[in-house]
């Protein structure tokens, strides 16, 4: 590997001599200490070996003391190359010229890559960076990545840090946007319901309760309100006259940020019914695809059968057809057809495992109603009687569960009162609107 | 010659002695045969016959001839010969 390297650096000839001569010849030769190569039989009655450029001085030497002539048939090697190439400068330049402009093309940033933004906008983190002087095609040496990020930091409000890196011709921005707490003590929030419920449990952590446990609330009611009304005057204090009953009508409503749990349990019900006798259709396991073109209006089926074999079957097709490009449409598409073979089972339940299956079709449907973090209490499946006796079991399924049902909205000054307050009313489309 | 002989025998025995190698005590060819495609043959003094199915390399005091088919000598140095192609036999002449 090395050897072939070095013959091809140095540049060797392929040369022919007679076959009576070689011996002769290489035997001087190699005493000489000329390296020879490839000693292979040519065409006619002459041999070809491969020597180096350098030696081919010394062989001429040798072919006259033997009294053979030699012919060179090949060139190779760098030096010969050198040669053809410079009577090709057209090549040369060509080549020189797609390795500058490599080479110049690769020192602008031609992408903008701005990730991990998520609520501002790409446009406006580009913005900035296009003042600061960082556009498509802008030279890569004058970007400086550190100004670049303390601009962007500057400018665009809502961000924790800001990364430029350049990658060839590649420039991320890579940001990470300020993740504010939830609650910054500036907005009053009360405590409302999520849902109709009882009160279980409530514990107040800041703010007023305005429902007690046992109380029935509607979605929407306020639990715990932001207002803390002044305190009440205790038994004791009523003795101490006036002055205290005036202080009392000077004390402000105090508002805080309202904070607590409440726990409710919710009711929820659910119906289903579930026939005893039943007419199901199933896959039997057995399909057949057919493979069609279809040319113009005519269809040709390559693969697959002509009629459908099943008596009961279900078909899924698929076309593919070439992309349309401006207005000219190939009318050729190619349909796969897949046939699937069904059977219809006469599907006889007992009342027993109709009332099984209703029931738990219905707790399927209500667990998609229910939190996760519910706790379930009670479950109570009720079979629905008629009067006159139908080949349909129907069931009415109703769920007791324990759940957390506070939920944080902005303070209503004219807030919940004391009373049930109008479901409808505090509901999320419309609870923000009569915010002061 | 049985000066030669005596000289050649003291010399094996002091080689064999010495656990030294033949091949630069006693001047003696080094073949290494690859399978049936090539042959190395160090020490060697010249080659005495080529063409395409026989290559006769002149050793110390014997040649070498290796037979085969598309017989090619990849490369020739001072103290090295290969010899490439289908290799079918090699026999000392002397």
């Amino acid at each position: 590997m090395f050897l072939k390297m070095l013959n091809y650096l140095y540049g060797y000839v392929t040369i022919t001599l007679p076959e009576e001569y070689l011996e002769k010849f290489i035997n001087m030769a190699t005493t000489r200490g000329i390296y020879l190569w490839g000693i292979a039989n040519a065409f006619g009655n002459r041999v070809a070996l491969n020597v180096r450029l350098r030696d081919v001085q010394p062989l001429r030497h040798i072919a006259r003391m033997t009294r053979c002539r030699f012919h060179i048939v090949a060139r190779s090697g760098l030096p010969f190359f050198i040669g053809r190439l410079r009577r090709r400068q057209a090549l040369l330049g060509g080549a020189l010229f797609f390795v500058i402009m490599l080479y110049a093309l690769s020192s602008f940033i031609w992408v903008i890559d701005i990730t991990g933004n998520r609520l501002i906008s790409e446009a406006k983190i580009a913005g900035v960076a296009r003042q600061a002087g960082l556009y498509r095609g802008v030279p890569k040496w004058s970007v400086d990545t550190a100004e670049l990020e303390k601009s962007i930091m500057q400018q665009v409000n809502g961000l924790a840090w800001v990364g430029v890196t350049v990658d060839g011709t590649r420039l991320e921005i890579k940001v990470v946007e300020k993740v504010l707490p939830p609650d910054n003590g500036a907005q009053l929030v009360d405590i409302v319901a999520q849902k109709d419920g009882l009160i279980k449990e409530i514990l107040v952590l800041s703010g007023h309760p305005l429902v007690q446990e046992g109380d029935t609330v509607t979605g929407g009611q306020v639990l715990i309100s932001a207002a803390i009304p002044p305190l009440k005057i205790e038994e004791e204090d009523k003795n101490n006259a006036d002055a205290v009953e005036k202080d009392e009508h000077q004390l402000p409503v105090q508002y805080v940020h309202a904070r607590g749990i409440v726990r409710a349990r919710i009711w929820y019900d659910g119906y289903d019914e579930v026939k005893l006798k039943e007419q199901v259709k199933r896959p039997t396991g057995q399909e057949i695809t057919k493979l069609c073109m279809k040319i113009g209006c005519k269809e040709i089926i390559l693969m697959g059968p002509r009629q459908v074999p099943y008596a009961h079957y279900v078909k899924h097709t698929d076309v593919k057809r070439l992309p349309t490009w401006r207005n000219i449409n190939v009318p050729v598409e190619f349909i796969t057809v897949k046939y699937i073979e069904q059977k219809i089972y006469n599907n006889i339940l007992s009342r027993a495992e109709a009332r099984r299956l209703a029931g738990n079709q219905t707790m399927d449907k209500l667990r998609l109603q229910i939190p996760d973090n519910a706790k379930i209490l009670k479950t109570q499946l009720r079979e629905v009687k008629t009067v006159s006796e139908e080949p349909i079991v129907r069931v009415r399924v109703t769920v007791e569960t324990l759940e957390e049902i506070g939920l944080e909205k902005p303070h209503r000054s004219d807030g919940g009162g004391n009373g049930i307050v109008d479901g409808k009313d505090g509901s999320p489309s419309n609870g923000n609107q009569n915010n002061t | 010659m049985a000066w030669k002989d005596l000289k050649n025998k003291v010399k094996r025995q002091l080689s064999d002695y010495l656990e030294l190698p033949g091949d630069i005590m006693l001047d003696l060819p080094k073949i290494v045969l690859v399978g049936n495609l090539q042959v190395f043959i160090e020490n060697h003094r010249g080659i005495q016959e080529y063409n395409s199915c026989l290559v006769r390399v002149v050793v110390s005091d014997k040649v070498i001839e290796v037979t085969g088919e598309n017989l090619t000598l990849r490369n020739i140095m001072p103290d090295e010969i290969c010899v490439e192609g289908l290799i079918t036999g090699l026999a000392f002449l002397s």
